[in-house]
């Protein structure tokens, strides 16, 4: 008698074809429909190795909060994610800078923050009263609370830069230079240095709010840039870009991030505040419309105000720290590059972005588009 | 199908269809589909998607019309958009590698297909690939740092004396089209190999016998034949070109902008998707033209490609 077998090769294609489709099933049934209590889905920056393996350990330490952190490169990406957040879920809380709270919440995607469950008082003094205060809210209500924040300045090589002096943001439009820029951060140095140098016809400040006087002072700014565009050896956008301009392309003098000129400070790099005032951006959180976690979201921001919190918070990114008493805690290297660079009165003369509205990013992308193409 | 079902059996046939129809269905067709409708709407607020501005438009296609600026196009000076200058010169440029592309193919093709022995066919194919084992982003990103102020061309040709002052080689469209034609010479060396290997010898000994020069026994003999091939080759060189975003992102200079860029730009820097949308399908459709145009204009059909 033979006994044949019951697996041959076509009845197992079969079944593992069905059984392929059977595991793959409850992939696409997310498990997490039914919210759990102990997590929290938080959307931020990437390339800062710092909070996976330091900053969130030491949260879920302090409070049992789980964090699942979704890596962004930048904020244009961030809201991306948060408009398709808003149909999907699975977000909620992502970190933006203060300018872009009044798009995300006209684009219908923020919710309130309850200030009861947070410590308004641990933050330093401007950075959540005062007119960032005024920026958070939005009729009435709190719509972002501080995480850290830092400046885009003049990295400079220390050898061959002419920076003026004192030093000017007409550095990086100077013949003498080769500079790195990114397109729309120049365009906006070029309207401030003609502004202070009396040159614009009214304040620059003005085209953030009145999309006419934009195109008027964008216009001169644009054809000002131009002018001055031989002397630009590269453009960037990232992190890798601005590095690489300064040390294989040989650019002298960039407007770039306060990290770009930390991570070259051992190089023969320094970073320098313009008369003008350095640009200074404001990064926070906010609170997706539609979280689940909204408990463990407020835990969160509430930890990142304290001094422990704030100074971990802001040495993942090199920048600077939110809560009172954080200063202390920061690492000794991080300090002495701050302070290196911004004296009381550098950092009185912090220009902070302004808000910029939809259409004032599209407008802007096509100066910059302009700017690239001449 | 009916062989398909003798060797699978029903079900398995039925799953894999099942499978190829998904793919196509949610990965190819319906994004697309997305995208098409996502153009003709405006940028809208999130709470006014639905509301009664949400109203089908072509103004995202006309939007290539502003914004016009002075500059020179091969020495005329004219006024154009500045989105319709960057689609010529990407079309241009790409026109430029394609050329390149295939003077670097012909005679390589010609080489492996009648000139070397079959013996050492295999080492010369893995020789071609070997580059391919390496990441795109990579290579570009070698290219650049070769092609850097700083980088080893520079130190070598100052160490040998050749130039006094390092170089900058990166400005306008030289890094965009060396990293170009270096990443997709292969999809020109493959389908030219192809024809010419189809082609009997004999027909080039004859011509030979016959006091044919070299040049015209290409010119009558091999080219004629390798046409079909050519041409697909062109056909995927011009348009990988025209459609590369990593390339020109990576290996541009201050003054290079490829069209890929610009629709990057509305999608991440204005964060106008529905824009972004419409110029992505200007560049497809636009390219389709031309390259029938083009094959139109030499007489080959899309059959002869196939082949």
């Amino acid at each position: 008698m033979t006994t044949k077998s019951t697996l041959n090769r076509r009845s197992f294609l079969q079944t593992t074809a069905v059984g392929a489709g059977a595991l793959a099933a409850p992939a696409l049934i997310s498990s997490k429909a039914l919210a759990s209590s102990g997590e929290l889905n938080f959307v931020g920056w990437a390339g800062y190795d710092n909070f996976k393996t330091i900053v969130f350990p030491a949260f879920e330490a302090a409070t049992g909060i789980k964090v699942n952190f979704k890596e962004l490169p930048d904020q244009e990406t961030m809201f991306g994610e948060a408009k398709v957040a808003l149909e999907a879920g699975g977000v909620d809380m992502i970190e933006p800078t203060i300018d872009r709270v009044g798009a995300w919440n006209s684009n219908g995607i923020l919710a309130a923050w309850d200030p009861a469950k947070l410590a308004m008082d641990n933050y330093l003094p401007g950075l959540a009263d005062g007119a960032a205060g005024e920026r958070s809210h939005k009729d009435g209500a709190l719509m972002y609370v501080p995480s850290n924040w830092g400046t885009e300045s003049l990295v400079y090589n220390k050898e061959s830069a002419k920076l003026g002096d004192p030093a000017s943001l007409g550095a990086l439009f100077s013949p003498d230079n080769e500079v790195t820029l990114r397109p729309h951060s120049a365009l906006a140095a070029m309207g401030r240095w003609l502004d202070a140098t009396g040159k614009l016809p009214r304040p620059w400040m003005d085209g953030y709010s009145d999309m006419g006087a934009m195109a008027e002072l964008w216009d001169i700014a644009l054809a000002e840039a131009i002018k001055a565009k031989g002397n630009v050896v590269q453009w960037w956008s990232g992190e890798n870009e601005a590095n690489a301009g300064f040390t294989a392309n040989g650019a002298t003098v960039g407007l770039c991030w306060d990290s770009t000129g930390y991570n070259l400070r051992n190089d023969g790099y320094g970073y320098a505040a313009p008369v003008e005032g350095a640009f200074a951006w404001h990064q926070g959180f906010i609170l997706m419309k539609n979280a689940k976690n909204v408990d463990q979201a407020h835990e969160l921001a509430k930890w990142v105000s304290t001094p422990e919190g704030a100074a971990m918070w802001a040495t993942a990114f090199s920048s600077n720290p939110v809560g009172k008493g954080a200063a202390d805690k920061m690492s000794p290297d991080v300090s002495a590059y701050y302070n290196g660079t911004f004296n009381d009165d550098a950092l009185a003369k912090l220009w902070w972005w302004p808000d910029q509205s939809a259409e004032f990013l599209t407008k802007r992308a096509e100066y910059a588009d302009k700017y690239k193409a001449a | 199908m009916g062989d398909m079902f003798r060797r699978y059996g029903k079900s398995a046939t039925f799953i894999i269809c099942l499978i190829t129809a998904f793919w196509l269905l949610m990965l190819v067709i319906l994004p697309n589909v997305t995208l098409l409708e996502s153009s003709f709407r405006p940028l809208l607020p999130v709470t006014e998607i639905g509301g009664p501005n949400d109203q089908y438009t072509f103004a995202n296609y006309l939007k290539v019309f502003n914004g016009s600026i002075d500059t020179t196009l091969m020495g005329i000076p004219v006024h154009i958009p500045v989105h319709v200058l960057t689609f010529t010169l990407t079309l241009f440029y790409s026109v430029v590698v394609t050329l390149l592309c295939f003077v670097l193919a012909y005679p390589l093709s010609y080489f492996m297909a009648k000139i070397i022995s079959p013996k050492s066919l295999p080492t010369m194919f893995l020789l071609l690939f070997v580059p391919l084992w390496v990441s795109e982003v990579l290579r570009a990103f070698a290219w650049w740092i070769i092609l850097a102020l700083k980088g080893p061309l520079s130190s070598l040709l100052v160490w040998l004396h050749l130039i006094d002052q390092p170089i900058r080689w990166i400005s306008g469209y030289n890094g965009v089209l060396i990293g170009l034609v270096y990443t997709y010479v292969l999809f020109m060396i493959f389908p030219v190999y192809n024809a010419m290997s189809s082609l009997d010898s004999n027909q080039i000994e004859a011509a030979e016998d016959l006091g044919s020069p070299w040049w015209r026994t290409h010119l009558r003999i091999v080219l004629p034949h390798c046409k079909p091939g050519i041409a697909s080759g062109a056909v995927m060189v011009f348009m990988l070109s025209a459609g590369s975003l990593l390339v020109p992102t990576i290996l541009g200079s201050t003054t290079s902008q490829w069209f890929t860029q610009t629709i990057q730009q509305w999608m991440f820097d204005a964060l106008d998707w529905n824009t972004a949308a419409a110029y992505a399908f200007l560049l497809l459709l636009m390219c389709t033209l031309f390259v029938s145009l083009v094959m139109r204009l030499f007489r080959v059909k899309l059959a002869d490609i196939a082949k």
